[in-house]
C-alpha cells in the first residue's frame, strides 16, 4: 500500500498547529501589504490583517510561489510515496492551476484536486482525503472521489459592505452592479467557479433568513435531505461579528444538527469581504464506505 | 339638436345617437372630473378618480370622434379597444371593463332596444366583476350592478320606452350610489359616496341628457381629441400635451377682497390645472394676474369670482386659428391610420426612452416612479423602464403596454408601486401575448423597492415571484401629505391642510406640524423587530430638514439603522419605510 500524504493552503482555515496536529503540511497564502510580504498564519495574523486592511493599506493576494510549493512536496516525498494537495478553489485564485503545472514534473506523484472548495469546505476535503488515505485509498483514487463530489456543498455569506468586494473585482459583473444608493447586503454563494451574487437584503434578519432557506433547499433538493446523517452544518464569518449569536440561531433554525463553527473565514477571502460578514455553508458527508 | 332630428323612434338607439350619447357621457365627465376628485375618501392631494376615469374614457372618446364609418361594430371596437388601452387607476379599468362588456354585446346588433340594452349591462357587470381579485361592495361595481338589475326588471317588464327605460335606470343607478357609504365604513365616516359609482353616473346622466335632446355640446369634445398641433408643449404626462386640448386662451386679473395666502394660491392653480393648462399665475397682496388655455372659461371665471372682483378679461378662440389644420387630419379618415398616428404620437417619452437596442435579457423590470430620486433608486436596482406616475397622473394601461413592448425579455416584472395602478398593470399583463408579464402588486414605492431586493437571479419567474412578493410582506410603508378637506377617517379628526402619515392604508399620525406628523408617523410603524428605517424625502423638502429629522429619528430609535434618501417625489414630504 501506497503511502499518501495530504497537502492544502491556509485558505481551509487550518492553521499550522492544526496541521501538525493532523498530520499535514499546509502552505500559507502570501500576502503583500504595502509592498511587504506577510505569510498568512506564519507572520501576518488576523488582527494585524485588519489593522492594515482598516488603514487603507494596499493589499495583494498572491500565489504562493512555485519555489515552495516545490520544496513543501519535495519535503514531503521524502516519507510518502504520493500526495494529494487541495489548494484553494481554481475560480478564486491561479494557485491551483500553477500547482497543475507544477505537477506535471512529478511523476504522477502528486494528485491536484480542483474541486473548486474553499474555507471551511476545503478544510472538509481535507479531512476526506485523510480518511480514505487511511482507509487505503492511493492519491489517484482519493482524487476521483473528491472530484466527484466536487459540487456537494455550498456556502452562502452576508456581507457588510461591497467595498471590498467591488476593489478586488473577485465578482460576477451582475453582483457588481448592486447596491448603488440604497445601503444593500449582498447574499453571496461560493458554489464551483466564482464568488457570484445569490440574494439581497436589506436587514441582518432578512439575510440570515435568506440563507437559512437556500441551504434548506440545497440540502433538499441537491443534496440528497436535510437529515443529520447526510448534512454537515458550518458557521462562518469574518471578523467583527457577533458569531456567538449567530451560531445561537443557527442553532434554533436547525436544532438536530451539530453546528460547528469554523475559524474565521482565511484572509484571501476576508481581503475581498471585509469585516462583519457572517457565513453559513452545509456540505454533504462522504460516505467513505461507499467509495 | 333635437330628439325629433336624431332619433325617430323612441324605441330604439342606432350606433350615431349611441356615438353621440357616449360622446357626451365622456364630456359629462369630464366637465365634473374635479369634482368627483374631492370624493376620495383619504383627503389626499392625489386623490384622482375623476381624472382617471376622464382619461379613461377620453382614450376612447379619441376613437370614437374621428370615426368615419358609422356602423356598430366600428364603434363597439374603438369604445372597447379605446378605453382598455388607456384605462387608467383602479375605477378607471372598471370602467372599461364596463364599456367592453355592453359593447361585446351591443356589437352584434345594429340597434339598441330596451331588452338589448339589459343584456348588454348584465354582461357588462358580469365582465367588470371578473376584472377585480376580490370585488368589494359600495364601489362603483355595485353601481353598476344596480343599474344593470333595474335595466333587467324593466325589460322583463315589458318596458319599451328608451326615455323612460333610461331614466328609471338612471334614477336607480343614483340610489344605488346614495346607498354605498351604508356597504362601506369608510365612506360613511368620510362622508362622501362612492367616487367611482359617482363617475359612472355622470357618464350615463350625460347620455341620457343628450339621448333628451338637451342642449349638449359634443363638438368641443371632437375637436379636443383631434391630433392636430402636436408637440407645442412639452409637458411631460403625454396624452393630453400632443392635442389642441383647450379651446379658449383666457386672461383677467383678480382685484382680490383679501390677500392670497398660499394655500388658496395652490388651491386655485389646482384647480385651473384641473379644467386647462398653459396656467399662469402672479400673485401680490392686492391683485392676482391668471392666464389659462381652457374649454370652459366660464369655470374659471367662476372660481375666481370667489377671491375677488375681476378685471382686464380677454378670451379668444385659439382653435378658429387650427381649424384647417383639423379638418386635413380629419380627411385621413381610417382608423387604423389614427390609431398609429395617435399612438406614436402620444404616448413617446423621449426622457425615458432605453437605448434604442435593448439586448436580450431574461428578466426585465418595469417600475412606475415618481420624483427623480426615485427614478434613480430604481434604476439602481435593475429597473429597465422607469415609468414616471408625474404629479397626480397614474400611468395608464396604454403607457404599461408601451413599456412592455420597448423591452426584449422573456420575462417582464411590473412593479405598480401604487395601489390604484396594479389594476392597469394587470389589464397590461393580459393584453400582452408575447412575453410572460409578471405583476408583482406592490401598492407603496417602498414595497416595490422590497420586491426588487427579493429578486434572485436565476430563478425561475414562478420561484422569483413568489419571492418577490413575499418581500413586500417584510416592509412597513408610510407617505405624508396634507389633507385637502376636512374628514374623518380611522376616528381621527383631519382638518383641510393638516398634514397627514399614512400607512397602508390607515391613517397614522395627523397634525399642523410636519415633522411631528412624520415621527408619530415613524412612533407607529416601528416594532422590535425594525432593524432599517430608511426615509425619502420629496421635492418640497430640503436636505437640511431632511437631515435634522434624521436625527432625531436616530434618538427616537435607537436600535435602529436610519437611511435617507431623495426622492424628489412631489406631494409626499416624506415617503419612509421599516423593514
Amino acid at each position: 500500500m501506497k503511502k499518501v500524504a495530504v497537502m492544502t493552503d491556509s485558505n481551509s482555515g487550518i492553521s499550522q498547529e492544526d496541521a501538525a496536529k493532523l498530520g499535514i503540511t499546509v502552505i500559507p497564502m502570501p500576502f503583500t501589504i504595502d509592498n511587504v510580504d506577510y505569510y498568512e498564519g506564519v507572520n501576518l495574523t488576523q488582527e494585524e490583517f485588519y489593522k492594515l486592511l482598516d488603514a487603507g493599506g494596499d493589499v495583494l493576494t498572491s500565489q504562493p510561489s512555485p519555489d515552495s510549493i516545490m520544496d513543501a512536496w519535495d519535503n514531503v516525498l521524502k516519507t510518502y510515496d504520493e500526495i494529494v494537495y487541495i489548494p484553494m478553489s481554481s475560480g478564486l485564485s491561479g494557485s491551483c492551476q500553477t500547482a497543475y503545472m507544477l505537477a506535471s514534473d512529478y511523476d504522477g506523484k502528486v494528485f491536484v484536486v480542483d474541486n473548486q472548495r474553499i474555507s471551511v469546505t476545503q478544510r472538509q476535503s481535507v479531512i476526506d482525503a485523510l480518511e480514505l488515505a487511511k482507509r487505503g485509498k492511493s492519491g489517484s483514487e482519493i482524487h476521483d472521489i473528491l472530484i466527484e463530489d466536487k459540487f456537494s456543498s455550498s456556502i452562502y455569506i452576508m456581507l457588510d459592505t461591497l467595498k471590498y468586494l467591488k476593489k478586488g473585482g473577485r465578482i460576477t459583473p451582475a453582483a457588481a452592479a448592486l447596491g448603488e444608493l440604497l445601503k444593500i447586503k449582498p447574499v453571496l454563494q461560493i458554489q464551483g467557479e466564482k464568488l457570484d451574487a445569490f440574494a439581497k437584503a436589506r436587514t441582518l434578519s432578512s439575510g440570515k433568513s435568506i440563507m437559512f432557506n437556500a441551504v434548506r433547499d440545497d440540502a433538499n433538493k441537491r443534496f440528497g435531505g436535510l437529515d443529520p446523517n447526510n448534512i454537515m452544518i458550518y458557521v462562518a464569518y469574518t471578523a467583527g461579528t457577533d458569531v456567538e449569536a449567530f451560531e445561537k440561531e443557527v442553532k434554533e433554525e436547525f436544532p438536530e444538527f451539530e453546528i460547528t463553527r469554523s475559524e474565521p473565514l482565511s484572509l484571501s477571502i476576508s481581503c475581498h469581504i471585509g469585516r462583519g460578514a457572517v457565513g453559513f455553508a452545509c456540505i454533504k458527508k462522504l460516505r467513505y464506505d461507499e467509495c | 339638436m333635437t330628439k325629433e332630428e336624431t332619433n325617430v323612434s323612441n324605441k330604439t338607439i342606432d350606433s350615431i345617437m349611441l356615438s353621440k350619447m357616449f360622446l357626451a357621457g365622456a364630456k359629462n365627465l369630464d366637465s365634473k372630473k374635479e369634482w368627483i376628485n374631492e370624493l376620495n375618501v383619504f383627503p389626499v392631494p392625489d386623490g384622482d378618480t375623476g381624472t382617471n376615469m376622464t382619461m379613461t374614457i377620453m382614450s376612447a372618446a379619441k376613437e370614437v370622434a374621428t370615426l368615419t364609418s358609422d356602423d356598430m361594430e366600428t364603434l363597439c371596437k374603438s369604445i372597447s379597444s379605446g378605453s382598455l388601452r388607456g384605462a387608467r387607476g383602479n375605477s378607471g379599468v372598471i370602467l372599461s371593463q364596463l364599456l367592453r362588456g355592453f359593447t361585446k354585446v351591443i356589437k352584434e346588433t345594429n340597434e339598441l332596444d330596451v331588452k338589448i340594452i339589459a343584456d348588454a349591462c348584465e354582461k357588462a357587470v358580469e365582465t367588470a366583476y371578473k376584472a377585480v381579485m376580490k370585488p368589494k361592495e359600495g364601489t362603483i361595481l355595485t353601481v353598476a350592478k344596480g343599474v344593470s338589475t333595474k335595466a333587467r326588471e324593466l325589460a322583463d317588464a315589458g318596458e319599451e320606452d328608451i326615455s323612460k327605460f333610461l331614466e328609471e335606470v338612471i334614477d336607480y343607478g343614483n340610489k344605488t350610489l346614495e346607498k354605498t357609504p351604508e356597504m362601506l365604513p369608510v365612506l360613511k365616516q368620510a362622508g362622501v359616496v362612492d367616487s367611482g359609482g359617482q363617475g359612472l353616473m355622470v357618464v350615463l346622466q350625460g347620455a341620457y341628457d343628450l339621448y333628451l335632446g338637451k342642449d349638449v355640446d359634443i363638438t368641443v369634445m371632437e375637436s379636443t381629441v383631434t391630433p392636430g398641433v402636436s408637440k407645442v408643449d412639452s409637458y411631460k404626462e403625454s396624452i393630453d400635451s400632443e392635442d389642441i386640448k383647450f379651446g379658449y386662451c383666457t386672461e383677467f386679473i383678480i382685484m382680490l377682497d383679501k390677500a392670497f395666502n398660499i394655500k388658496q394660491e395652490l388651491d386655485f392653480k389646482a384647480y385651473l390645472e384641473s379644467i386647462g393648462d398653459s396656467i399662469v399665475v402672479v400673485a401680490d397682496d392686492e391683485i392676482v394676474k391668471v392666464h389659462v388655455h381652457t374649454n370652459d372659461p366660464g369655470m374659471a371665471i367662476q372660481k375666481a369670482l370667489m377671491y375677488g372682483s375681476l378685471s382686464n378679461m380677454k378670451i379668444d378662440n385659439m382653435r378658429l386659428e387650427h381649424r384647417e389644420n383639423l379638418v386635413r387630419h380629419n380627411e385621413k379618415g381610417e382608423l387604423e391610420v389614427k390609431d398609429d398616428v395617435e399612438i406614436s404620437a402620444v404616448y413617446k417619452q423621449p426622457e425615458e426612452t432605453p437605448e434604442p437596442v435593448m439586448e436580450h435579457k431574461d428578466d426585465a423590470f418595469i417600475a412606475i416612479s415618481v420624483g427623480s430620486g426615485m427614478d434613480e433608486i430604481f434604476k439602481s436596482l435593475g429597473v429597465d423602464y422607469v415609468i414616471s406616475g408625474g404629479q397626480t397622473m397614474n400611468p395608464s394601461t396604454e403607457d404599461i403596454i408601451n413599456a412592455i413592448e420597448k423591452l426584449n425579455a422573456d420575462n417582464i416584472f411590473v412593479l405598480p408601486n401604487n395601489k390604484n395602478i396594479i389594476l392597469a398593470a394587470n389589464q397590461a399583463r393580459d393584453l400582452t401575448s408575447d412575453k410572460n408579464i409578471v405583476v408583482i402588486p406592490t401598492k407603496t414605492i417602498p414595497q416595490g423597492i422590497s420586491a426588487l431586493i427579493g429578486y434572485v437571479p436565476g430563478s425561475s419567474a414562478e420561484e422569483n415571484e413568489k419571492m418577490m412578493t413575499e418581500s413586500i410582506e417584510c416592509v412597513k410603508s408610510g407617505e405624508v401629505t396634507y389633507a385637502v378637506r376636512d374628514t374623518m377617517i380611522d376616528d381621527k379628526e383631519i382638518k383641510s391642510g393638516d398634514y397627514m402619515g399614512i400607512g397602508d392604508g390607515k391613517i397614522l399620525s395627523v397634525g399642523a406640524k410636519l415633522e411631528n406628523v412624520v415621527l408619530d408617523m415613524i412612533d407607529n410603524m416601528v416594532d422590535d423587530s425594525t432593524e432599517l428605517i430608511s426615509i425619502y424625502y420629496g421635492e418640497d423638502i430640503d436636505e437640511s430638514k431632511a437631515q435634522s429629522l434624521v436625527k432625531k429619528v436616530t434618538k427616537r430609535h435607537k436600535g435602529c439603522e436610519v437611511e435617507l434618501q431623495y426622492g424628489g417625489q412631489p406631494i409626499y414630504y416624506y415617503i419612509v419605510s421599516a423593514e
